[in-house]
């Protein structure tokens, strides 16, 4: 036994320093929140929101998002079991209803993981290829690059970054993958933030519009910049002043990391972490991301402004040189650095992004699918775990073919835009946000032996971030439904909300069927939840 | 498996309710010994490790007491802020204990075995307390509930619960019920942290095996082993370095297995109808080991909510579901 000045006393027993660090979490939900590829979608898009402020966008998204991040970190701390939203929401309102977020949540994350395959074929190798061109001159480069831009070239090429990933763990199960992630990530930190911020720091405007040129006339297109000046000005393109409506609805935008930082909260059942690291990893999040945003923003619209930025989303890419599609920000960020060296690490960076997202949201939704095997509402065989990998291959197969359904959905038609499933996942935070409000008044014994057993103003803490959580996320979807350019607006896309909404009852079915199969085997799977009465 | 699987065997089910490592987590054995009357169980199991592994003082002071609790310090007056303190305190797994000033210095000065002696002390007179809630409890109850130490409990938890008359001691016994027979073991294979109660792996063996020659039939019978078995995704745990922090592997926590090969030994050769672990909170689970189904419900005994599993069993055969209430 050891002492621990008067507070505690502890004695030889196991399990006693079982902790990550805050670090780690930090890191690992930084990685799942998709910083570089946001940056990129908001510069693409930015020609849909003129007088869009970028810094009032992401700061007002970051201000939404907080409430929730300590949320997710309180909630985890008291209940952290793996499944994150699935177990929060079981317990403190409903096992059906627990079930059908976290099913929703996994449907969009197999949706969403169409874009990060399509992107990473058109703006990682593909724009690699089309620099390549643009530095050396050298056409079949930009052919190569090219294709990577078809239809099926985004196909081909997501399908195999989607099997490459799966064969991770097959080959190597989640401990090569862990290893794979934590190089990439350094190469990510490097590639898509630090040497853009440098690049940004020594070029200046004059510099890019003449690289660019230069870059063009290599793709065989000379007075580029000229050129994009007149096509954006056919097009309809005028400077605009800033708009305050415009700046809250880009908000749409950066909630695709604000919304979505939490990610940690999926991994709580295998390993211990105290509060601190909790509230420090995911609200944490939110303040390194702001701060690296507060940091890119300027470098990037150092080089790029944002006139330049908007002609590239009203131009056609064909009559400035690029005629498989507008440049995104690591591209125009390795134009900027005149170098192929320093361009190929930076594309390699954000491609690196892109890729890493991919496993490990198969490895997230696999969580899920155990936690749902686990209470028997799915087959155990879906929980089954490959003894030589040690990892759920079941499920990880099942993920891979649904992505690579969205894959194809991406690379074949435009039912959906890049955050249009943004709508779909927010929708789950709402529930988790209900979660919290009464979560002090539904499971009274669990907050009192918690740390959150206090209240501020007369309301319990829970309540009160629930109820700050709840508003934060009610406004974010307010927004999404709100944003025409969303992919999922209620004026534009009705039909999004009708098949997030058609997905919950999907959901429902499944629960209640599912628990009525159970209940012919004499599995009661209404007792999973129920809680007993100490007294 | 089979979700679409009826079970035609007609035979009345026994059912069982399981859990383990509840680490003097004082609601939590209210809501075990509750669950015979809320889950309609016969058989209630307690797998092992039921101690706490702190105890907090509460520093008389004045006409009150000083606590350090949740990295902050708070001061209590009258018995019943006093009472109030000391249930969230049990809450959490953690012995209140009163003591003056010098109490408090005299403990903190003791050498580690005295220290030991302490604390068992102090942990078995409020476990003494929980043996006299159930035999309150069960008085009335058909249930049958077996209890038995696990690695983390000091001498004197086993005697104590000999000694009491509403639970039914298992641990080093072949034990009778409804037709079943049941083999329990509550030592682990040896741990980082030297906890008091370790065996050899060879060791483990020797007695299951002992205890096995006892049973008259494995195909009913239920193994009740502490440890779950080695490299079963029971026992996968996060791996720590000499100073006992977690490995990490990129942004997650590097696993390993940390079961006892001995367990899997004899699961794998004499092949029972169940096994029921505990021991690794962190990996629960159901998978087979051969025809054996092995079970950890885990252990989340911070929460407030005991993390079981209730099995209805029918012949040689077992329905399970996890319950974490």
């Amino acid at each position: 036994m050891s002492s621990e000045s008067q507070a505690l006393f502890t004695r030889k027993a196991t399990g006693l320093v079982r902790e990550a660090k805050t670090r780690d979490a930090l890191f690992y939900n930084l990685l799942w929140s998709s910083v570089a590829l946001t940056f990129a979608f908001y510069w693409l898009f930015f020609a849909f929101y003129p007088g869009a402020n970028p810094y009032l966008g992401f700061l007002i998204a970051a201000g939404l998002g907080l409430p929730g991040s300590f949320l997710y970190a309180m909630l985890t701390q008291v209940m952290p079991r793996t499944g994150g939203d699935y177990v929060f929401n079981s317990r403190a309102i409903h096992p059906s209803v627990g079930f059908a977020g976290n099913f929703s949540y996994c449907f969009w994350l197999c949706v969403v993981i169409g874009v990060y395959t399509t992107y990473f074929a058109s703006y990682g190798i593909g724009a690699w290829g089309r620099m390549m061109t643009g530095f050396t001159g050298s056409g079949s480069w930009v052919e190569f690059g090219d294709w990577f831009s078809t239809d099926w070239g985004l196909f081909i090429t997501g399908t195999v970054a989607l099997l490459f990933s799966a064969a991770l763990f097959i080959r190597g199960g989640t401990r090569l993958f862990f290893k794979v992630q934590a190089i990439g990530f350094g190469v990510y930190v490097i590639g898509a933030f630090l040497l853009p911020m440098v690049v940004g720091l020594f070029q200046d405007q004059a510099g890019f519009l003449a690289s660019f040129n230069e870059y063009a006339a290599n793709l065989g297109t000379s007075g580029a910049v000229e050129a994009l000046k007149t096509s954006a000005g056919e097009a309809g393109y005028a400077s605009s002043g800033f708009d305050f409506e415009m700046t809250v609805k880009s908000v749409s935008i950066f909630w695709f990391i604000f919304g979505f930082i939490y990610s940690s909260s999926y991994f709580a059942g295998e390993i211990r972490m105290t509060k601190g690291t909790h509230l420090k990893s995911m609200p944490g999040a939110v303040l390194l991301v702001v701060v690296t945003l507060l940091l890119l923003m300027p470098a990037f619209l150092h080089v790029i402004d944002y006139d330049f930025n908007g002609m590239l989303g009203y131009a056609d890419p064909a009559a400035y040189g690029f005629a498989a599609g507008a440049p995104a920000y690591p591209e125009l960020m390795a134009i900027a650095s005149n170098s192929p060296i320093l361009g190929t690490i930076t594309i390699l960076g954000f491609s690196i992004g892109l890729l890493l997202w991919l496993p490990q949201t198969l490895l997230l939704v696999s969580r899920s699918m155990f936690a749902w095997s686990f209470d028997r509402i799915m087959p155990e065989r879906l929980s089954w775990v490959e003894p030589r990998s040690r990892s759920p291959l079941v499920a990880i197969g099942i993920m891979l073919m649904l992505s690579i359904g969205s894959t194809a959905v991406y690379a074949f038609t435009d039912w959906f835009s890049a955050v249009s499933a943004l709508l779909g996942l927010s929708l789950t935070l709402l529930i988790t946000a209900v979660s919290g409000l009464v979560l002090p008044f539904r499971q009274k014994a669990m907050i009192e032996g918690s740390p959150f057993d206090r209240k501020v103003l007369g309301i319990p803490l829970f309540s009160l971030v629930g109820g700050l959580a709840l508003i934060g996320f009610s406004t974010a979807i307010f927004i999404i439904l709100w944003d025409e350019n969303s992919g999922a607006s209620l004026s534009l896309n009705p039909g999004k909300l009708k098949l997030a909404l058609g997905i919950y009852v999907v959901a429902f079915a499944i629960y209640w069927i599912a628990r009525m199969i159970r209940k012919q085997q004499g599995i009661d799977l209404s007792l999973s939840h129920r809680d007993l009465p100490p007294e | 498996m089979g979700l679409f699987n009826k079970n035609k065997n007609k035979e009345k089910p026994v059912k069982v309710f399981y859990a383990s490592d509840i680490h003097g987590t004082e609601v939590l054995w209210r809501k075990f010994l509750n669950a015979a009357k809320s889950f309609d169980a016969d058989v209630l199991i307690m797998g092992g490790d039921l101690t706490g592994k702190a105890v907090v003082p509460l520093v008389a002071e004045g006409d009150g007491y000083v606590v350090d609790l949740f990295g902050e310090r708070q001061t209590v007056n009258g018995e019943e802020q006093i009472s109030e303190l000391e249930r969230k305190i049990r809450g959490k797994g953690m012995y209140p204990h009163r003591m003056t000033r010098e109490e408090v210095d005299r403990v903190a000065a003791m050498s580690e075995d005295d220290r030991e002696d302490w604390f068992a002390e102090v942990m078995l007179k409020t476990f003494d307390s929980w043996l006299d809630l159930a035999g309150e409890r069960l008085k009335d109850s058909d249930a049958s509930c077996f209890v038995m130490p696990g690695n983390d409990d000091p001498p004197g938890v086993e005697e104590a619960i000999v000694a009491a008359s509403g639970v039914e001691a298992c641990d080093g016994l072949v034990v009778e019920f409804n037709g079943y027979s049941m083999v329990s073991l509550g030592y682990s294979n040896p741990t980082p942290f030297d906890s008091p109660r370790e065996l050899s792996e060879d060791e483990i063996i020797r007695r299951v095996d002992e205890m096995v020659t006892r049973v008259p039939d494995l195909s009913r019978c239920i193994f009740n082993l502490h440890v779950p078995p080695y490299d079963s995704q029971l026992d996968t745990a996060p791996e720590l370095d000499e100073d006992k922090n977690v490995v990490m592997a990129g942004s997650e926590p590097k696993t390993v297995p940390v079961g006892s090969t001995a367990v899997r030994d004899v699961i794998e050769r004499h092949q029972p109808m169940l096994a029921l672990h505990g021991h690794v909170h962190e990996s629960a689970g159901a998978v087979r080991i051969g025809r054996t189904l092995c079970i950890n419900p885990g252990s989340d005994y911070h929460t407030g909510r005991i993390s079981g599993c209730l099995m209805s069993l029918r012949g040689d055969d077992v329905k399970h579901q996890f319950v974490n209430a």
